[in-house]
């Protein structure tokens, strides 16, 4: 893996990340509807268990409790819908929002029977909810306060310092919450499962954020990648192209037809270099890249092949690579777009020669399956090969493999992503095969139009 | 009369191969590397025609010059020296501009690669207009 990208790892997961402005908005927002429910739910049920069930409840008190809910709701509603929000202001709402439920958490459960309440998940619930809005020193210091809260509500009642409400129809021991062994497991359950919960909803809100703010990171570094890349890779070219433009009509004096015919030909040579970084460029900047959109045509694969080789020779030459082509017959008419097929295979063309070193060999094969309906086109190389490690990653945007990068050869990493993207596009597979110090076996197989297919 | 020509560019291959046309057809040519070097030179060489690289030494460096020499605070005898802008954007960025009195003050674009006869073109017909 790119050891690069693992000090990253580390270091993002080592960083406290405090919620975005965003997401606290959006969970007050949530809580504060949330509330609105939980207000009108405690009247609904106080009501219907007074009025229908006829259940022995403090009736008027917890309509209070309800009513007070509903009341610092639209107050905190109010304080929040604010017009100008301020980072300080929306976590004094926070606060302020969480203390005061807090309080009206322990009210309900005192007035349901304490530690005997079934209202005692309530907070459970809470607790994970703040784990979504709240640093983790915070959502342990409620968790504890929930824990000391519902502790002290019980001990109280034990000591009958706080006269126990006891709510028969429950059907529970009128003494239960006397009973110091069953006090402590309700503690002791309660306790770890609000623990528990907060720590595991902290933590995955936490690791949301890094993974959020990781992917900025990415895209900032890719939108940085493409300005210099447009810049950078452009401008030797458009500069080049203008001077030759000058030879080519005649400024720099007359040229004989010989030269002429050289001086169209390299002008053509860097208008397609041009259309390819731009292609290239478009594809690295969007997936739906416009050589993605052009509608597909009949192909032939091998006169595609052929030009490919013909165009790529010079710099194996240079290197004195052997160039090796096997070229079956057959035309091989598959669907496709032209300017793709020169994606694929001269990037691939073009990745063997760069990768092999100086006197190595790179051998291009193209047969048709027996089966008559898939070309096969294999490239292989005598070349450094690809560690097993990053093969994973060889078509991720951006990536270089490690040795590649040691090396010090030159490249961007858009030339895989955009094979495998256009592969992908015309119905072909990819397959690649490597190791390292020995060679790579690129191998791509593109289904063949039918021979008289009748085409609309 | 002959016209005199101020071409600001940082690339010296590009700033040749608008010079080369420029010269062939009899027009004076003066060069400036840089935005500092530019705004100098439009004063010494007193041009009639501005020839102005879009990216220069920062990517607005271009941008930035057309407003000091265009723009509301400019000086009068700037205000009336037409400007041909320099161009590679176009195909590449999603910001697609054609000139705009406001926003971008130059009379006309060409874009990179240059092609030296719609160079030429384009430089007289900014010339007639003046």
């Amino acid at each position: 893996m790119d050891s690069s990208l693992a000090a990253s790892d580390r270091s993002h997961s080592g960083r406290r990340l405090h919620p975005t402005f965003d997401e606290l908005c959006q969970n007050t927002r949530l809580l504060i509807g949330l509330r609105w429910v939980a207000g009108l739910s405690i009247l609904a049920s106080t009501m219907f268990a007074w009025a229908v069930l006829d259940i022995s409840l403090k009736t008027l008190p917890l309509l209070f409790v309800g009513c007070a809910v509903l009341v610092y709701n639209s107050i905190l509603y109010n304080l929040f819908n604010r017009e100008k929000k301020t980072r300080q202001h929306v976590w004094r709402v926070t606060w302020v929002q969480v203390i005061l439920d807090w309080a009206a958490m322990t009210v309900l459960v005192y007035l349901t029977g304490g530690i005997t309440s079934p209202a005692l998940i309530y907070f459970v619930i809470h607790a994970a909810l703040s784990g979504t809005i709240l640093v983790r020193w915070q959502v342990r210091s409620l968790a504890g306060l929930a824990i000391l809260l519902v502790g002290l509500l019980a001990v109280l009642g034990r000591s009958g310092w706080l006269p126990h409400i006891n709510i028969p129809e429950l059907g529970l021991d009128n003494d239960l919450y006397k009973n110091t062994t069953y006090i402590a497991a309700v503690l002791f359950f309660f306790g770890t499962t609000i623990i528990t919960l907060s720590e595991l909803v902290t933590d995955r809100a936490q690791r949301l954020r890094q993974r959020e703010q990781r992917i900025q990171h990415l895209y900032e570094a890719r939108s940085a990648f493409m300005r210099i890349a447009t810049h950078e890779l452009r401008a030797p070219l458009a500069a080049g192209l203008s001077l030759m433009r000058n030879i080519e009509q005649g400024y720099t004096g007359e040229l004989s037809p010989q030269q002429a015919a050289i001086i169209t030909r390299v002008t053509g040579r860097l208008e397609g270099l041009t259309v390819l970084v731009d292609d290239l460029l478009a594809l690295a900047t969007s997936q739906e890249a416009t050589i993605a959109q052009v509608p597909l045509e009949r192909v032939s694969l091998r006169a595609v092949l052929e030009h490919i080789i013909e165009r790529e020779s010079p710099s194996a030459e240079a290197k004195r690579i052997t160039l090796n082509t096997d070229l079956a017959d057959d035309a091989g008419m598959t669907m496709a777009a032209a300017s793709g097929l020169y994606i694929i295979f001269g990037n691939l063309l073009n990745n063997a020669i760069k990768y092999t070193p100086d006197g190595g060999r790179v051998d291009v094969l193209y047969r048709i399956a027996p089966s008559d309906r898939q070309a096969i086109v294999s490239i292989t190389d005598t070349g450094m090969g690809i560690p097993a490690e990053d093969m994973p990653r060889v078509f991720d945007e951006f990536y270089r493999a490690s040795n590649v990068k040691n090396a010090h050869i030159a490249g961007t990493g858009i030339g895989l992503p955009a094979v495998r993207m256009l592969v992908e596009r015309f119905g072909s597979t990819i397959n690649l095969e490597s190791e390292e110090g020995k060679g790579t076996t690129v191998q791509v197989t593109l289904p063949l139009a039918a021979r008289h297919s009748v085409v609309f | 009369m002959t016209h005199t020509i101020l071409i600001i560019d940082d690339d010296p291959d590009v700033v040749l191969a608008i010079r080369m046309p420029l010269e062939s057809t009899g027009y004076n040519v003066h060069e400036a590397g840089s935005h500092v070097e530019g705004m100098a030179a439009v004063d010494s060489v007193k041009p009639d025609l501005i020839i102005l690289d879009v990216m220069m030494d920062t990517h607005t460096a271009g941008f930035q010059m057309a407003q000091e020499l265009h723009g509301p605070d400019a000086k009068p005898e700037h205000k009336n020296i037409p400007i041909l802008m320099v161009t590679a954007l176009h195909q590449t960025t999603p910001l697609r501009f054609s000139p705009d009195e406001d926003y971008l003050p130059v009379q006309s674009f060409i874009e990179k690669p240059i092609d030296p006869n719609m160079l030429l073109e384009e430089v007289a017909k900014l010339l007639k207009k003046e």
